[in-house]
């Protein structure tokens, strides 16, 4: 892809101030994200996946280096700012799902798009859209606790794509999953990304890396390597 | 879904915690209710008792609550001294003392208690100026012509008397040491004495006490109560001027003196066990909030990466606190209007309390003050829990709970 970057980061480093001195968990990474991407970073456990991960997703912000966000310097925005950010345009996928239990699917999904301020008419058609395409329509007014792990991942899928975000990012999102329920759930991010939505995964699995177009390997916070197919 | 609605799923979720949370609140709130009740309860009280008289001012010798100090002499001339100012509507004297009431065979009684002579010791509360008297008739008719005498209800049920029965009355006229026969009374009614003191007493006209006496009762009254034309402290005023000897005292005067003696105790004692309440209160909410906010680091870590701000899940926080207490607060109110009803049946047995004295009055504003400081505890309860969830960093938090 050749468009405009969605997300740039330029020399990026992410250091952890401990007691016996700062860690780098992130140290000069460049990377740019277009629409339509599909990238999967991988590497060893501690490589600083998931910390490039939060700083693309701006749920953390770079040591040094820049990182912008449609021409936005992430750094700059407000704590509310990049909350709005997140809410409009990013989605995450998370390893342990995080669905509210007290909630039904569907008000799972429903729960970003009040935050965005969305009427309840077209909360609701969306919400039923979402669950459709991810195969749960029948399961809408079913908890979290009433559903399987692939049930549960499928609905934080239909979640984190809500509001529609121009990237969507998830971090191990078959971690907790049998191979063929991660298969499943695998095929529907290609989906995802199929249908337009830039997608960045971290994973330790190499089948699912497989299936992206770009892998970025890190190591020690650095890229290793950075491959294209 | 907005956060007061997100609050109330959250709390569901942990049925068995939110309800102690609740109970705790209900029972620190009617404690609470309770001392704010009993903080203005007395004056109150107090004030409704003086209003019910009928009488604006107290007129005593030393500025004294009657029969706290001399009596006032020459009690008829008084009386007529003052109701000759035009500031004064109509003016009663008031005289205390003590009797007796001879019990049992021969004693000509109609009590209930027949089978052995013994004697019981009254109070005897006597008014000079006709009616209408200082007291409430609840049977029977009020106090009309002589040897007639009205009793209150603790007397009536100890006694077994009532309207139309005789009394034995033996008062005490100059002295304790003075043996005087007892002068057959009739009972016409049945009483309140709003201000007495005391468990049996017999309330009746001066004339008539000074009749029990054989004629030999001082012309004395330990206090005058005079209701005022117009302006009470004009009145006042007149009274003092009339006779600077004797110190008038507006009721308002009498509750402000009341107010920095008797009454500072419990007012005193109401602040103290508040602060307390609401110092376990505020604990209680916090530790319940903290816990659940520490279970859920990763949900809020979550939700937080989603994109919902800082002050949402703030807010959540917030409304659970309001919610737990506000629920709590809700079931305080009966539970603490019927323990203050039992508190007050128990403190009004004591001895020396006035029979239409109450400890615990309601007034919209201990209201108020209940749901106000029920607000500010849920507020500051929320605070910590709060500043945990504003402060939780979202990229820490969500590698932690995977690592974890």
């Amino acid at each position: 892809m050749t468009s405009t970057p969605i997300v740039r980061a330029d020399r990026v480093t992410r250091a952890f101030a401990m007691a016996s001195g700062p860690v780098v968990a992130v140290r000069d990474v460049s990377l740019a994200i277009a629409a339509g991407d599909y990238l999967a970073v991988r590497g060893p456990s501690g490589c600083g996946k998931s910390t490039l991960l939060h700083m693309l997703g701006c749920v953390d912000t770079p040591s040094e280096g820049t990182l912008e966000f449609e021409g936005r310097d992430v750094a700059k925005l407000s704590d509310r700012e990049r909350s709005l950010l997140r809410l409009r345009a990013i989605g995450f996928v998370f390893q342990r799902f995080f669905l509210l239990p007290m909630l039904t699917a569907a008000e799972n999904v429903e729960l970003p798009q009040s935050e965005a301020g969305a009427g309840r008419r077209d909360r609701q058609a969306r919400t039923r859209e979402l669950l459709e395409y991810v195969g749960l329509a029948a399961r809408a007014d079913h908890r979290p606790s009433q559903l399987s792990g692939g049930e549960m991942q499928r609905v934080a899928i239909a979640r984190a794509l809500a509001n529609k975000p121009r990237l969507l990012l998830a971090d191990e999102p078959t971690g907790e999953l049998d191979q063929t329920t991660g298969e499943h759930i695998a095929e529907l991010l290609d989906r995802v990304n199929a249908d337009g939505t830039a997608l960045v995964i971290v994973t330790h699995d190499h089948t699912l890396a497989g299936r992206a177009r770009r892998v970025v390997t890190l190591r020690d916070g650095q890229v290793e390597s950075d491959r294209t197919r | 879904m907005r956060a007061l609605a997100f609050a109330w799923r959250s709390l569901v979720r942990q049925p068995a915690r939110t309800a102690l949370g609740i109970l705790g609140v209900a029972a620190v709130g009617a404690l609470l209710f309770d001392m704010l009740l009993l903080s203005d309860g007395l004056v109150t009280s107090m004030r409704d008792i003086l209003d019910r008289t009928g009488f604006d001012i107290r007129v005593t010798p030393t500025g004294e609550l009657p029969r706290g100090g001399n009596r006032i002499a020459n009690a008829s001339a008084v009386l007529k001294t003052f109701a000759a100012l035009p500031e004064v509507e109509r003016v009663m004297a008031l005289r205390f003392a003590d009797g007796g009431i001879e019990m049992g065979p021969g004693s000509g009684a109609a009590g209930k208690d027949d089978s052995r002579p013994h004697y019981e010791t009254v109070s005897v509360q006597a008014v000079g100026g006709g009616e209408p008297y200082p007291w409430t008739v609840l049977r029977g008719r009020d106090v009309q012509g002589p040897n007639e005498v009205v009793v209150n209800e603790a007397l009536a049920q100890a006694f077994g008397v009532g309207p139309g029965t005789t009394l034995p009355l033996r008062p005490q006229c100059q002295s304790r040491s003075e043996v005087l026969p007892p002068a057959m009374m009739r009972v016409v009614g049945i009483v309140e004495f709003p201000l007495a003191l005391g468990e049996h007493i017999v309330g009746t006209s001066m004339a008539t006490l000074d009749g029990a006496c054989g004629g030999n009762s001082p012309d004395e009254a330990e206090a005058v109560l005079v209701r005022a034309a117009g302006d009470v402290d004009a009145a006042a005023k007149a009274l003092a001027r009339a006779r600077p000897d004797l110190r008038p005292m507006t009721n308002a005067q009498v509750l402000g003196r009341l107010q920095r003696t008797g009454f500072t105790y419990f007012q005193q004692i109401s602040a103290v066990l508040t602060t307390v309440t609401l110092a376990f209160a505020l604990l209680l909410i916090t530790v319940l909030l903290t816990v659940s906010v520490n279970q859920r680091v990763g949900e809020i870590a979550a939700l937080r990466a989603l994109g919902l701000s800082r002050g949402r899940v703030v807010a959540d926080v917030l409304c659970e606190s309001v919610l737990i207490v506000g629920s709590g607060g809700l079931l305080s109110l009966p539970l603490g209007f019927a323990l203050g009803q039992g508190l007050d049946r128990i403190l009004k047995d004591m001895p020396g309390i006035p029979s239409a004295m109450h400890f615990f009055v309601f007034q919209p504003q201990a209201l108020a003050w209940h749901g106000g400081l029920l607000a500010l505890t849920a507020l500051l309860a929320a605070l910590y829990p709060m500043r945990l969830v504003a402060s939780l960093p979202i990229a820490t938090t969500l590698r932690n709970e995977v690592t974890s």
